[in-house]
């Protein structure tokens, strides 16, 4: 594995998100965002940009299809790439496996059942047919449905559901490679002027 | 979208706790996707006697074009400014698990601002939202305890309004300013507290 190029690489992330619904949303989204090129850092401090004002700090992303050959020139503000990341990597207990979600059983409510839905804080009325997780904890099939497809955990214990085995194996081999793909593809292409020699006075600022 | 049933249940049960907590949820606007929300500075902590106000968004559409709250976290920002490690002291940013990949929906407005709340009184200088209150909260605690305290006096409590106006008249009674606004802030901005004490001392 170590003699292989990153080839293999690209195109299993791509193989991955052409399988994945990742992808399906994944292109409109880009070339949506590439129309707002010229934007501002640091908008919540107007008052920190009067030295150091960004001027058309842009950035060109380019995605390149193994398969199609295909080609995306994208450019965007500088925000583009950590806004990217943001929606590709998602992070939290993965969604839950379709199998897993099917397979909760329809529970029906006693007549004397205390209780509501956490997700949508409707009480229980007795007689309603709804879904109960592993763990027991009941919820209504839409709503936790709507859940279980963004994070595979129970809202209440963070009992986790079987995510899809393919996904789990892949997990790691892929962060690493679309981290290297949007570094090895994107470069600025003007740089911030006026700040070359000093440090900007936000630096304290982490993400956390 | 966002559950605005889910939303307006959450908050008639605001109302309606009125509890020890002291945690309040209000709407900014009819729409209910804007909200304010205001925490009390825990007791035995620097925040303590502060009121600080939050600035709630709830996320319309989620991850996907997937529903919005309460599928996806509020986005929460401390308005008030307050010194503290996890706590933007510019942006007022806030660092917390729940507000990002621990949401469960089964939290609500009041208990994601009970967890803020938490935060106050236990930071985590080793998962900064703020490098320089971090560093300090390590290096220097006293001075990160007294800067801290500054904070919440100078713009967590109502009234810290108007304490220049205090300070001048006492001092137009004779007392030195110093001595005056030292004792201001020993009895929390109390224009009547302090002058008893001025005139025993």
């Amino acid at each position: 594995m170590a003699s292989e190029t990153e080839a293999p690489e690209i195109s299993s992330l791509f193989e991955r998100l052409l399988r994945h619904r990742d992808l399906y949303f994944f292109l409109p989204f880009i070339l949506g965002v590439s129309n707002n090129s010229v934007s501002r850092e640091n908008s919540e401090n107007p008052d920190q940009e009067t030295s150091q004002e960004t001027t058309s700090q842009r950035e060109r992303i380019i995605l390149v299809n193994p398969f199609t050959q295909g080609m995306v020139v994208v450019e965007g503000d500088s925000n583009l790439e950590a806004l990217l990341r943001g929606w590709v990597n998602k992070d939290g207990q993965p969604p839950a496996s379709k199998a897993s979600i099917e397979a909760m059983p329809s529970v029906k409510i006693g007549e004397i059942e205390d209780g509501e839905c956490v997700v949508c804080l409707e009480e229980w009325k007795s007689g309603e047919v709804v879904k109960e997780m592993p763990c027991k904890h009941k919820f209504h099939d839409e709503c936790i449905q709507k859940w279980l497809v963004i994070h595979g955990s129970c809202p209440v214990c963070r009992y986790k559901m079987p995510v899809d085995e393919e996904d789990m194996g892949k997990k790691r081999d892929e962060e690493r490679s679309r981290r290297e793909i949007w570094v090895s593809l994107s470069f600025d292409s003007t740089r911030r002027t006026g700040d070359s020699n000093q440090v900007p006075s936000t630096d304290n600022e982490m993400e956390g | 979208m966002i559950d605005f049933a889910r939303v307006q249940k959450e908050l008639q049960e605001c109302s309606r706790e009125k509890d020890s907590s002291g945690i309040r949820v209000s709407p900014k606007s009819d729409n209910l996707a804007r909200l304010t929300g205001i925490i009390p500075g825990p007791l035995g902590t620097p925040y303590e006697g502060g009121s600080f106000e939050i600035d709630i968004t709830l996320p319309v559409i989620g991850f996907y074009f997937a529903d919005g709250y309460p599928f996806e976290p509020p986005k929460m920002k401390f308005v008030t400014k307050v010194w503290h490690p996890n706590i933007s002291s510019q942006s007022g940013a806030i660092c917390l698990d729940i507000l990002k990949d621990q949401w469960s929906p089964a939290l609500t407005l009041k208990t994601a601002l009970l967890s803020v709340q938490a935060l106050l009184s236990a930071p985590e200088p080793d998962d900064p939202q703020d490098a320089v209150v971090a560093q300090q909260y390590l290096r220097e605690y006293q001075t990160f305890v007294g800067t801290a305290r500054y904070w919440t006096e100078s713009f967590a409590k109502a009234s810290s309004l108007g304490v220049e106006e205090k300070v001048q008249r006492l001092v137009e009674m004779g007392f030195p300013d110093g001595l005056v606004r030292s004792t201001l802030e020993a009895v929390g901005g109390d224009e009547n507290l302090a002058l008893e004490k001025l005139l025993s001392s």
